[in-house]
């Protein structure tokens, strides 16, 4: 098992929907809560992780602030295409502290995910911490 | 440096002159429409606004929704859920301006208990002679529902950029105080 999400795992950001530039998407995959990336303004968002060889993954785990609903999807194509939905959940509201959302997928195998944030509890949404438990 | 988006719903009865508002605003005065052309659906302007004293700016989505009831009821469809909202009446008809609590209240009911700044706009204070809405009587009522009151003039182009300005600087504001929020969390 093998935290895949992480930078030092070769993962990468491909797209995001908002970006400042304070609070780039890469804080998502930097294995810290304390830094995040935040939305921008206006729904749908959306966020493309793509990772260093294909993975058997088991579960991902998600940190964030105000999001509602979300949305993810996986493509096992080298060039993020041809993506399908694995799973899509509401989260519950959280003042004060993170909301920590798990996704078990038992070992679906993917080489990009696709997170799309469709609705949030305010107008701005943050996601501090993506975790991604698999196998290569 | 940032660049927000914000979903503008602009509201209000039909003729008071939403749409000539928002070309006025578009086109930055080059372009005022003289022929009253009615809007059937909803028409969208997209315009990016510079925060003052930053390198930030707000592109604002506005949603310019048909005033007329009978197209009503399809535009709400196409409000989603609204950042920010610009409310229109005309200043020579106190049936515009009485009209504009239900307005108010038909785009909450999209907002879903969130904070979205609004503005209220008086709009054709050129027509002065016919005036039948006081500016202290509008200003009032924006007031107490929370709105910022602005008087325009698209006819004679004036001040027509202040109410989107000033949306544009309440959406930021909720911006950095939710970053704020944010950054005590983790």
């Amino acid at each position: 098992m093998i935290d895949a999400a992480l930078i030092s795992s070769g993962t990468q950001v491909i797209l995001s929907a908002s970006s400042d530039e304070n609070y780039p998407p890469e804080h998502v995959i930097d294995g810290k809560a304390e830094t995040f990336w935040i939305s921008t303004g206006m729904f749908p968002q959306e966020f493309i992780l793509r990772f260093a060889d294909t993975l058997k993954i088991t579960l991902v785990t998600i940190h964030s602030y105000n999001v509602k609903n979300l949305k993810m999807e996986k493509s096992t194509s080298s060039d993020a295409t041809e993506f399908e939905g694995i799973a899509e959940k509401e989260f519950e509201h959280t003042e004060g502290h993170l909301q920590a959302n798990d996704f078990s997928l038992s070992g679906t195998t993917a080489t990009h995910l696709r997170f799309i944030i469709t609705s949030g509890y305010d107008h701005f949404v943050s996601v501090h911490k993506v975790t991604v438990e698999g196998i290569r | 440096m940032v660049k927000l988006r914000a979903r503008c719903i602009l509201v209000g009865d039909a003729s008071v002159g939403k749409s000539a508002l928002s070309q006025m605003f578009r086109s930055d005065g080059a372009h005022f429409q003289k022929n009253y052309s009615m809007t059937a659906g909803v028409e969208l302007v997209v315009k990016s606004v510079q925060i003052p004293e930053t390198s930030d700016s707000v592109e604002l989505f506005i949603f310019d929704s048909a005033g007329k009831e009978t197209f009503a009821e399809a535009c709400e469809k196409l409000w989603g859920q609204p950042s920010v909202l610009c409310l229109v009446f005309d200043v020579s008809s106190d049936v515009s301006f009485r009209s504009c609590s239900l307005w108010l209240e038909r785009v909450r009911a999209h907002c879903q208990g969130l904070q979205v700044p609004g503005v209220l706009v008086g709009n054709k204070s050129d027509l002065s002679s016919r005036r039948e809405v006081e500016t202290v009587v509008a200003q009032e009522w924006a007031q107490s529902q929370g709105l910022e009151y602005h008087e325009t003039s698209a006819k004679e182009m004036e001040n027509c950029e202040a109410p989107f300005l000033s949306l544009a600087q309440a959406f930021y504001a909720l911006y950095q105080d939710r970053l704020q929020t944010i950054q005590t969390l983790a």
